[in-house]
């Protein structure tokens, strides 16, 4: 996994340090060569790891047998911009949403130009190279789902073109590790492969140009238009900075999550074209294409959870994420894993207090629909997980124009880097359900996961601040 | 600067428990524990390396409601136990 091989890199970190008190080896961190006590570490951590993480040979949670792949007409921003849907509630959203972008409020903390234009460098790259992706729209800028083939002789100022020469890996295993290894040296975080699965693949896509265009014939498309039969795909998870999210609901969050929208255009283009050079055919995609959530979880980067997002074992919900569809097929995929998030999320439902708009569910369990009142289309609906009504969170963004992020900053499992948060994690595995109840009371009572509040905003600022990672 | 916080916290802790171990075997020289004085001790003493541990790690982190909840929950167990145990290897004598 992933995680483990991002842990293993350094032989002094603060986690291997925990492991080797672990051992009740304090005096040991004085006298023990660094290469055993790299390698008694790191057997502490398979150990401990192994017995808090599972993994499922399937797709961990239950499908039903009528489940249809979504459509991308059905999501809230085809509903709010592309008039996909005749309601008039989520276009005034959607409506209210683009004008606060540009505006700025000077008496509102972390609305203002200071915010703003934070905000605005964030997603600048993601904005002028891939500029719809992230509203789901397939094929925008450098995430063309063009593959092509450069002719004998023929100056081309790039590599995105599929080198005649296919690269033959020695196994699977170096396959898998080369392409990791890969995203993470262009600047993924954790990086996993499954297969291509079509449940998770949008049914169709909408192209937001032909219709601005005025050619509507062209406003629907579907996968006729792909260029190869895609056979796996590549996700990775960027980590996106604490102390910004944790100003939540600002722009300044806002921030933090662009930067890594920018950061994950420029990491998914790159791997596509490392792919390409190989001799594969490779689509980068960020948000379009396919639903990222179930991609994620089927490769290994973490469990779903009541607020809808991923929850990463090493870094909670705070990650955007990305992905390649390649017709490359020689490589050992991952195994989803569990790690005890969604059932800490059964007694939690600390975002759904947290959210502004009240989009949340309060469910005990994960149903196959969604439980809450009025339309919503907006769902793929027939997998057991708990719904969150993608409208309402929309029309609070509308309100605050920026992202709100409350849901993520709030979460017991949005934590920084540190031993004793791991320590807690594991804990917490390893406990019943009535102990969650406990252990997210502690979580209040020790001051974390608090939103809304105008002193973080003066924290992520203050470069005395950013003392979160132990240095 | 060469080490990190947690890098020096980890090293001192170190040296603690090592002093505390050094204490343990030369009291009980003196005092001799009995069963009860030896875990009461160990536990206050291991819960006290905790506190400092957590509550330091806070501080590092940025969060210092954490830290004086750390030392609150885990702070005042261990000085209780220490006392407990101290009191117990000494009536024994
Ligand atoms: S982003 Fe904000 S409004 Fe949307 S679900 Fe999360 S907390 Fe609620
Ligand atoms: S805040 Fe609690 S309920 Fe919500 S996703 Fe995180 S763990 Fe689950």
């Amino acid at each position: 996994m992933e995680k483990k091989e991002l842990d293993k890199s350094n032989a002094l970190n603060r986690r291997n340090f925990l492991k080797l008190g672990a051992a009740g080896a304090a005096l040991g961190a004085v006298t023990i060569p660094s290469k055993a006590r790299e390698n008694l570490a790191n057997k502490i951590d398979e150990k401990t790891a192994g017995d808090f993480i599972k993994t499922h040979d399937d797709f961990p949670y239950e499908v039903r047998d009528d489940y249809q792949p979504h459509s991308n007409k059905d999501i809230v921003f085809s509903g709010a911009f592309w008039g996909f849907h005749p309601e008039e509630d989520i276009k005034q959203s959607g409506r209210a949403f683009s004008a606060k972008t540009y505006m700025h409020f000077e008496e509102k903390k972390g609305f203002d130009q200071l915010a703003k234009a934070l905000n605005a460098g964030a997603w600048s790259l993601h904005n002028a190279v891939t500029p719809m992706s992230s509203q789901g729209i397939s094929q925008e800028g450098i995430f063309k789902w063009e593959q092509s083939r450069k002719k004998e002789g023929e100056f081309r100022p790039n590599h995105d073109w599929i080198n005649e020469h296919q690269y033959q890996f020695n196994n699977k295993k170096e396959a898998a590790d080369c392409i990791k290894r890969a995203a993470r040296l262009y600047g993924a975080d954790l990086v996993g492969i499954t297969h291509r699965d079509k449940r998770w693949d949008y049914r169709d896509f909408i192209d937001p140009h032909a219709i601005m265009e005025g050619r509507k014939e062209d406003a629907v498309y579907g996968w006729e238009r792909f260029p190869f039969e895609p056979k796996s795909v590549i996700v990775m998870a960027f980590e996106m900075d604490y102390e910004g999210i944790a100003t939540a609901p600002t722009d300044v969050e806002g921030a933090a999550a662009g930067t890594m929208y920018s950061q994950m255009t420029k990491v998914a283009y790159q791997l596509s074209i490392f792919l390409k050079q190989l001799g594969y055919q490779a689509v980068p995609c960020g948000n379009d294409t396919g639903l990222s959530i179930p991609y994620v979880i089927a490769a290994g980067l973490g469990e779903g959870s009541r607020m809808g997002n991923l929850i990463t074992y090493k870094y909670g919900p705070r990650v955007r994420l990305a992905k390649v569809y390649t017709d490359f097929d020689f490589v050992e995929y991952d195994k989803p894993i569990e790690f005890g998030a969604m059932e800490f999320c059964k007694n939690c439902m600390r975002c759904a207090e947290a959210c502004p708009g009240k989009a949340i569910s309060f469910d005990k369990e994960p149903t196959f629909e969604p439980t809450y009142e009025g339309a919503n289309w907006y769902n793929a609906k027939g997998v057991k997980k708990y719904y969150m009504d993608a409208k309402k969170c929309f029309h609070t963004w509308g309100e605050f124009g920026t992202d709100c992020g409350s849901c993520m900053a709030s979460c017991p499992y949005n934590k920084p880097d540190f031993w004793h948060h791991r320590l807690v994690d594991k804990i917490t595995a390893a406990m019943p359900g009535p102990v969650h109840d406990f252990m997210r009371e502690m979580d209040i009572a020790f001051g974390y996961g608090d939103v809304d509040n105008p002193e973080k905003i003066d924290r992520f600022f203050n470069p005395k601040g950013r003392s979160y990672n132990g240095k | 600067m060469i080490f990190t916080g947690i890098e020096i916290l980890f090293f001192t802790l170190g040296l603690l428990t090592a002093l505390f171990i050094v204490a343990l075997v030369k009291y009980n020289k003196e005092l001799n524990f009995d069963k009860w004085s030896w875990i009461t001790l160990i536990t206050g003493g291991s819960l006290a390396l905790f506190c400092i541990a957590w509550s330091v790690s806070s501080v590092l982190e940025g969060v210092p409601r954490a830290s004086s909840m750390g030392m609150v929950v885990f702070g005042i167990p261990s000085i209780v136990l220490l006392l407990l145990g101290r009191r117990m290897a000494i009536k024994k004598k």
